[in-house]
């Protein structure tokens, strides 16, 4: 049984359509009209055309009506589920600004807003209010010193208050911010396009059109709801993983084209990058498809929602998949600690340094696009997609199961899968803030004889599990259960890789130097 | 109490030393005293010949374990005595660093109470002055293949003072453009500084006054 | 791939400061590097020949920009000892307070360039909170944020305002436990080791030849620091170990670097709260501005023929300043002022040390070396 919520756009749309072509096929004059006519052939088709003898217009719009609706039908979806992809992906820079302004300290228009009545010792400095003439600003005062008793620096530690960032800073996280991404937008969008002297003009502007088009191309489909999708074709995982590995190659003739040697070089490091990954990553989605059972990403998150069907999130059944799943997306839309090919700091942008205005804009908007596919996909692939956490369980609670079933009624799917892919987003940006880059060549080590045998290990296992322990009925809870405790204690293992007493000798002054060098990474041995 | 070196020691490296350089032709050394701070610091301060500077520059690296050049700084002396008219002034240093033990691939460092250094590992200055006579191509030996911090420091001192270097490899402008016309040496004294007089600073400070004819001109 | 020069900078994001970096590479190899530098010649030399004695403080401290209390003292250091001034043992105090609290600052300024270059974001706005704090108190002392004009001929210009002591203490001591969430976030992350060990190796013997010194020999396992090699102000008065670090037989690596320089801000901040605590006459008596317990009286001639010259452990290294006197008005203007920059010397050794690694690694080890051109080009 397919999974379903009352926002069944695709139905709607379609609907509408069929509703519509009717009409128009309604209206249409129903009898035979005796003609014939002949078209002679031109340039655009050899052989002449004949119309009639006998003409019948309704039935005639009858025999091409399917088409009309089907085109019709794709022309609403593209444009509502591009619409939804935009509104949502507005989140997406909001949440890495504010979150990353957290995690560095640093408050942003937050502290500036505050300011306005904060100051040393809870004296705003200069009390600029007092420059209004007339003594206007009199009752600004009095709001100043009132918003200070409330919300302003702690009094014990003065002097320190100002750079103690860590204290919870008002109610004003919200808003200021938001039509950043607006502003950013325009600025791009007037700004001049620039072609350098000697830059291949042809591939110069192809270059964007591609890393663009494909971009936008994911998402065609991508379902954001069980029935917000652009296109559903039976093997539509095969279709989006091809179409997303397009890019590297707009990624490449951008940095050949630009006539520049460190375009040249970030070019030829995202090539390498985005080559090692994509193959960890397609094997990795290859595993997925295994243990759901179908390439359709409809059919797969059916298969973790349906209680007739897995029922269990894949993420339990394959947390290695998901961890590889992770990194290889980390690399592949190029974020630190994978973002070498754009390094400010070697590369000034890297293989993007020479477009400006419009192109750089929607290429730095692609990025993030894709950073939101990716993380969408996550969602789809290995959270249950749009299902609510422990939905059935809730739902079948005894007394208040009804409450919960009403509430998971009411919601559309499609808001999960937006949580779920807007808290793995603050997990990108999390990864973003805590991590410094990986140098291009540790990198591809890192994928080659890293992450592609561990994604072999990871397809083995789905085959084992899907070939000895499914048996069409629901999966038992013991598989998932032990499969998660037994990665997640390995994880735990091999991670906690501290040396204590090495971190606490580092206290003195005559510190010791690690013996052994952190892996993987070549180190000029 | 931090340690320190020793200041009775460091005299006493600080004349061994200068009497073994005074031994060399042309070179005449002494021990200075200079003070700052709580302890006095003993500096030896050597007077050499042109000639006998590679003498002495070889000898204080072999011999006396001066392993680091410091600075090298050049004088212009238009109205000096007749065999002062250029002077190039060498601070070197003595680090006293010998090579530690090297235990399981790790340098562990001589960890050593600086006031119980003695002899040839107690740290020393040695300034070296050398007298150039009246000249318009002032040159002294070069001692780039002994020291290498001297290179950039040779190279400054040629850019801006124009004392060149017999021996360098690599002369070129360091800190002034590479176009710069040749034989333009900023510090020289013939070349004053614009605005020298406050007065002048403030005349015309907008340009106004400045006719076609002053293209060009730098004062 | 062929051979190419790739020239980085003049304007360029990694470079910390205004210089090229011409680099040869191989693909990703670098096989050769030439440094330019002069861009930001300002001829501070030739004018200090055009100033008096005291007027020459305020060009020191712009010499060095992130580090202006190390310049301007090594700077008055070298002008008592041409004018053989006595500085009254208050006064020491203070300015040991004021160039340790210097340091701290400037390699908060290099770290939190240093976490940038290698990817890290955060540790740059970390690092720049604590500054601000360090800031906060040289503005109490000098009276502006960068360029503080603090040292005066013979003593300071004033001094320690009321409740100093008491902010600094209590900064340092906040301080003190942010510097253990900086090394939770490079020291304790695999990618930071990936990225800076064994990379940039620096042999101690060639580090001397070559005339580097400070933090960058320090990591060599070099055990040498001016302060206490060729003593000056009151550092034998206090308890204190510079920092050295044990490294490979290879030499230093940027790790090494990286390590001294954070054990470095422990130590200045332990020396800045020892000296509050020593301070001939208490931290919280205060003199006017020209007490003879914080200024001495000084000369303000140097006759021709005399000399002044002052070794001088900056954020950097040894710098050194060396003063001619005899100038103009019958020798109230110096005739010839000689800057020794660390950086001048070790800048072309550190492009070096580049040769052989990738073109990543530049920034890595072109960070750990922590240039700061202003000195480089005076």
């Amino acid at each position: 049984m397919a999974s379903s919520d009352w926002l069944d756009v695709a139905g709607w749309s379609e609907a509408f359509s069929g509703w519509s072509m009717d009409n128009v096929h309604n209206i249409l004059p129903s009898s035979d009209i005796d003609m014939q006519v002949t078209i002679p052939n031109t340039w655009a088709w050899q052989e002449p055309i004949t119309l009639g003898p006998i003409f019948n217009m309704q039935s005639g719009f009858a025999s091409i009506q399917p088409a009309l609706e089907s085109f019709m039908h794709a022309t609403i979806m593209c444009t509502v589920v591009f619409t939804t992809m935009m509104l949502t992906m507005l989140a997406i820079p909001y949440i890495e600004r504010k979150f990353i302004g957290r995690l560095m300290d640093r408050l942003g228009a937050t502290t500036a807003l505050r300011s306005l009545w904060v100051g040393e010792s809870g004296v705003t400095a200069g009390e600029w209010w007092n420059q209004l003439p007339f003594g206007m600003g009199a009752p600004i005062g009095w709001v100043v010193k009132a918003l200070n008793s409330k919300w302003g620096n702690s009094h014990e530690l003065e002097t320190i208050a100002r750079v103690n960032n860590r204290s919870y800073h008002g109610y004003w996280f919200l808003l200021p911010g938001f039509f950043q991404a607006f502003a950013d937008f325009m600025k791009f969008a007037t700004k001049e396009h620039i072609v350098p002297k000697n830059a291949d003009k042809v591939v110069f502007e192809v270059a964007p059109v591609i890393i663009i088009a494909t971009t936008i191309m994911v998402f065609a489909f991508i379902p954001f709801g069980p029935h917000i999708y652009a296109a559903n074709p039976e093997l539509s995982l095969l279709f989006m993983m091809a179409i997303f590995g397009i890019a590297p190659l707009g990624v490449f003739f951008a940095g050949w084209a630009s006539n520049n040697k460190y375009t040249l070089i970030g070019g030829m490091r995202s090539a390498a990058q985005l080559t090692a990954y994509e193959i960890p990553l397609l094997i990795t989605v290859l595993g997925v498809a295994v243990l759901s059972g179908s390439f359709n990403i409809i059919e797969i998150v059916d298969f973790q929602m349906g209680q007739d069907q897995g029922n269990v999130w894949n993420i339990f059944l394959m947390p290695l998949g998901a961890l590889l799943f992770l990194v290889t997306m980390i690399a592949e839309v190029e974020r630190i600690p994978f973002d070498m090919p754009e390094a400010e700091a070697e590369l000034v942008e890297g293989w993007w340094t020479e477009y400006g205005g419009i192109r750089w804009g929607l290429m730095f908007a692609a990025e993030y696009m894709r950073s939101y596919a990716a993380c969408i996909l996550f969602a789809l692939f290995f959270l249950g997609g749009w299902e609510a956490p422990f939905q059935h369980t809730l739902s079948d609670l005894p007394a208040v199961g009804g409450v919960f079933t009403t509430v998971f009624l009411l919601t559309p799917g499609m808001i999960w899968v937006l949580l779920k892919a807007w808290l793995l987003f603050a997990v990108f940006v999390w990864i973003r803030a805590s991590l410094h880059r990986v140098r291009t060549d540790q990198i591809l080590e890192f994928g080659w004889r890293y992450l592609l045998p561990l994604s072999m290990l990871n397809l083995v296992i789905a085959v084992f599990l899907r070939l000895q322990f499914w048996t069409g009925e629901p999966w038992e809870l013991w598989v998932p259960a032990a499969v998660t405790l037994v990665s997640g204690g390995l994880f735990v293992i091999l991670a906690i890789d501290e040396d204590k007493e090495a971190l606490e000798i580092q206290r003195r002054p005559y510190s010791t130097q690690a013996v052994v060098k952190a892996s993987p990474g070549s180190h000029r041995e | 109490m931090g340690k320190i070196v020793s200041p009775e020691f460091q005299k006493a490296a600080a004349e061994v030393l200068a009497v073994a350089a005074s031994v060399i032709e042309g070179v005449d050394a002494e021990v200075a005293e200079r003070s700052s701070g709580t302890s006095p610091r003993h500096v030896v301060v050597i007077n050499a010949l042109p000639d006998s500077w590679r003498n002495l520059a070889e000898n204080l690296y072999s011999e006396h374990a001066v392993d680091y050049c410091s600075m090298v700084t050049g004088i212009h002396w238009p109205e000096g005595d007749e065999e002062r008219k250029w002077e190039v002034v060498y601070h070197l240093m003595r680090t006293g660093v010998r090579d530690p033990p090297i235990e399981d691939g790790i340098v562990r460092p001589i960890i050593v109470d600086p006031s119980k250094l003695r002899g040839a590992s107690i740290p020393l200055e040695i300034e070296i002055h050398v007298h150039i006579p009246d000249t318009t191509t002032p040159s002294v030996d070069s001692v780039q293949d002994i020291w290498i911090g001297a290179d950039w420091n040779e190279k400054e001192t040629w850019d801006l003072v124009g004392i060149d270097f017999d021996g360098h490899q690599g002369m070129r402008r360091v800190l002034q453009p590479h176009e710069t016309p040749k034989g333009y040496h900023p510090l020289q004294k013939q070349h004053h500084l614009r605005y020298h007089g406050f007065e002048e600073m403030y005349d015309d400070v907008q340009g106004f006054k400045r006719k076609p004819a002053d293209v060009g001109k730098i004062k | 791939m062929a051979e190419m020069w790739i020239s980085m900078g003049p304007q360029h994001p990694m470079t910390h400061g205004l210089w090229t970096l011409k680099i040869k590479v191989d693909g990703e190899t670098v096989v050769d590097t030439e440094p330019d530098l002069g861009y930001i010649h300002r001829g501070v030399e030739k004018i200090c020949e055009a100033r008096d004695f005291t007027q020459i403080t305020t060009y020191c401290d712009r010499l060095c920009y992130a580090s202006a209390n190390t310049w301007s003292h090594a700077y008055i250091y070298a002008a008592e000892d041409l004018l053989e001034v006595e500085v009254p043992e208050r006064a020491e105090y203070i300015r040991l307070v004021a160039v340790e609290l210097q340091r701290i600052a400037s390699h908060l300024m290099w770290l939190g360039a240093y976490g940038p270059d290698i990817g890290n974001l955060s540790v740059m706005v970390w690092c720049l909170r604590e500054r601000e704090m360090m800031m906060d108190l040289l503005q109490e002392l000098g009276g502006s944020r960068m360029h503080y004009n603090f040292p005066r001929i013979g003593g300071v210009k004033r001094d320690l305002p009321h409740g100093f002591a008491q902010r600094a203490r209590a900064k340092l001591k906040l301080f003190l436990n942010r510097i253990q969430e900086y090394e939770a976030l490079f020291d304790e992350s695999t990618v930071f080791l990936l990225r800076s060990q064994g990379i940039g190796y620096a042999k101690p013997e060639e580090m001397i030849n070559h005339g580097v010194s400070g933090p960058n020999l320090r990591a060599g396992g070099v055990n040498y620091d001016i302060r206490w090699a060729h003593p000056y102000s009151v550092y034998s008065e206090l308890d204190w170990v510079p920092p050295v670090e044990r490294s490979s037989i290879k030499g230093a690596d940027c790790y090494d670097r990286y390590r001294v320089r954070v054990e470095e801000m422990r130590v200045s901040a332990s020396l800045v709260l020892q000296a509050l605590d020593k301070m001939p006459g208490g931290a919280e008596t205060y003199h006017e501005p020209g007490d003879p317990m914080i200024l001495a009286k000084a000369p303000t001639r140097a006759p021709e023929g005399t000399t002044g010259a002052h070794h001088f452990e900056d954020s950097r290294g040894e710098s050194m300043f060396y003063i001619a006197g005899g100038g103009e008005g019958r020798g109230k203007q110096p005739y010839r002022v000689s800057i020794r920059s660390p950086m001048f010397i070790t800048i072309p050794y550190a492009a070096k040390c580049m040769i052989g690694y990738k073109v990543a690694d530049i920034p890595a080890i072109m960070g750990s070396f922590d240039p700061c051109i202003g000195e480089t080009d005076r």
